[in-house]
């Protein structure tokens, strides 16, 4: 089999992952390698000012990413343009299926809050009355969806006060292992006196805000306090797990290969309630965003 | 902005993240090889026969290896020069140094 990559494609992907790694000093020095905000429907940017379709659903299911990736994170392997997405607007009807792009080295509640600006222009804007949202977040796009909710809820958003749905699936909202990993790992290798040993912590420090935010699953600006889940809302969460043995040692030690199932049903959590959770062992962290068990979950949730 | 102004500035944007990466790569591997090369040269300081020559040596080895790596970073540091990307906040020096070595 030949798989043919587009230039373009590529291009995105060393976007993505510079954007990732370094994105908030890829935006504060204007560097074009920095992933701007966009909205995507049936592969096309869409302009949320005036935002133009065929057939405008007055269902949105906005698809959002996690760290490094891009939206074509949730496309079915070998079939084009099949996502979570595009297979809920087709059992529910009337649904127009968004994916977002953004940069994800930014501190996500910098992310959160132009989401839910972008979130209220989209809804004001849009060509037929808006009557449902849907949130589908993978990864760090679910602690984007929290972030967003927090804020379109502190500015009177219209949009939340819509049927809201929020998904997270794979979501860090403790914490992932390895970025919590990484934070120990560079504050310990910085305080030992040798500087071939202090040059390594300081490798580990270069990571963006986006990638220390997920250490802790902040999703706030500094100084907020923690905030429930947004009332009004149903949330839905999915964990997965490298292994089937659900009680395997390496999902112990590793959960879905970057978060833990208490991570992404956020056990630490004060005061969730949540509509729904699941855990799918066998199921890792990537193909969480694209794996007909957990679309037929999310059938089962939303439709 | 048009497609070939796009193009453009991606490529600028590799160039200056690409010239930022030897820049300050040259410099932490310098403070690596210098502070494991004083490993040996402190051993060999403590052992009077050997201090007078380890400290020679040492004084040319960390020299040449300065102007080597520097050499290096200056490389990178035009690399970025001419890449151009200019700050959006106007405080690119600042972001340049404490950013990209944040604690």
């Amino acid at each position: 089999m030949v798989v043919s990559v587009s230039a373009g494609k590529i291009r995105q992907h060393i976007s993505a992952i510079a954007s990732g790694f370094l994105g908030d000093w890829l935006e504060a020095r204007g560097n074009g390698l920095a992933v701007p905000m966009t909205v995507f429907a049936g592969g096309k940017v869409l302009d949320a000012d005036n935002p133009e379709l065929a057939e405008p659903g007055s269902t949105l299911c906005l698809s959002l990413h996690g760290l490094m990736e891009l939206e074509s994170v949730w496309d079915f392997p070998g079939r084009a343009k099949e996502h979570y997405g595009s297979q809920l607007a087709r059992a529910l009807g009337d649904t127009s299926a968004l994916k977002l792009r953004f940069n994800s080295g930014r501190p996500i509640y910098r992310n959160g809050q132009d989401l839910a600006d972008l979130m209220e222009r989209l809804v004001v804007d849009w060509p037929v009355p808006v009557k449902r949202v849907i949130l589908l977040g993978h990864s760090m796009g679910g602690l984007l969806v929290r972030s967003a909710c927090y804020y379109g809820s502190a500015k009177g958003h219209s949009w939340v006060g819509k049927s809201l749905d929020c998904v997270y699936i794979g979501s860090p909202h403790d914490g992932s292992w390895l970025a919590i990993g990484a934070h120990k790992a560079a504050g310990k290798l910085n305080k030992v006196p040798r500087d071939y040993v202090k040059v390594v912590g300081e490798v580990i420090d270069l990571r963006s805000e986006g990638i220390r935010n997920l250490s802790r699953g902040e999703v706030f600006e500094p100084g907020t306090e923690e905030q429930p889940l947004l009332s009004g809302a149903r949330h839905f969460a999915v964990s997965g797990l490298l292994v089937k043995s659900e009680r395997h040692p390496v999902n112990v030690w590793f959960g879905d290969a970057l978060v833990h199932r208490s991570s992404a049903h956020g056990v630490r959590r004060q005061g969730w309630e949540l509509t729904g959770k699941v855990n799918f062992p066998g199921v890792d962290h990537v193909r969480l965003a694209r794996h007909p068990i957990v679309s037929k979950q999310l059938q089962e949730w939303l439709v | 902005m048009t497609d070939t102004n796009n193009n453009l500035q991606w490529w600028l944007g590799l160039a200056d993240v690409l010239g930022h990466g030897v820049q300050h790569g040259a410099a932490q591997l310098k403070r690596v090889h210098l502070s494991v090369a004083d490993e040996a040269f402190q051993v060999l300081d403590t052992i009077p026969v050997t201090r007078p020559a380890s400290r020679i040596v040492r004084a040319f080895h960390h020299g040449i290896s300065t102007l080597s790596y520097d050499s290096v970073s200056l490389a990178g540091r035009a690399a970025v020069g001419l890449a151009g990307v200019t700050s959006s906040t106007g405080v690119a020096s600042r972001t340049d140094d404490e950013s990209m070595n944040k604690s």
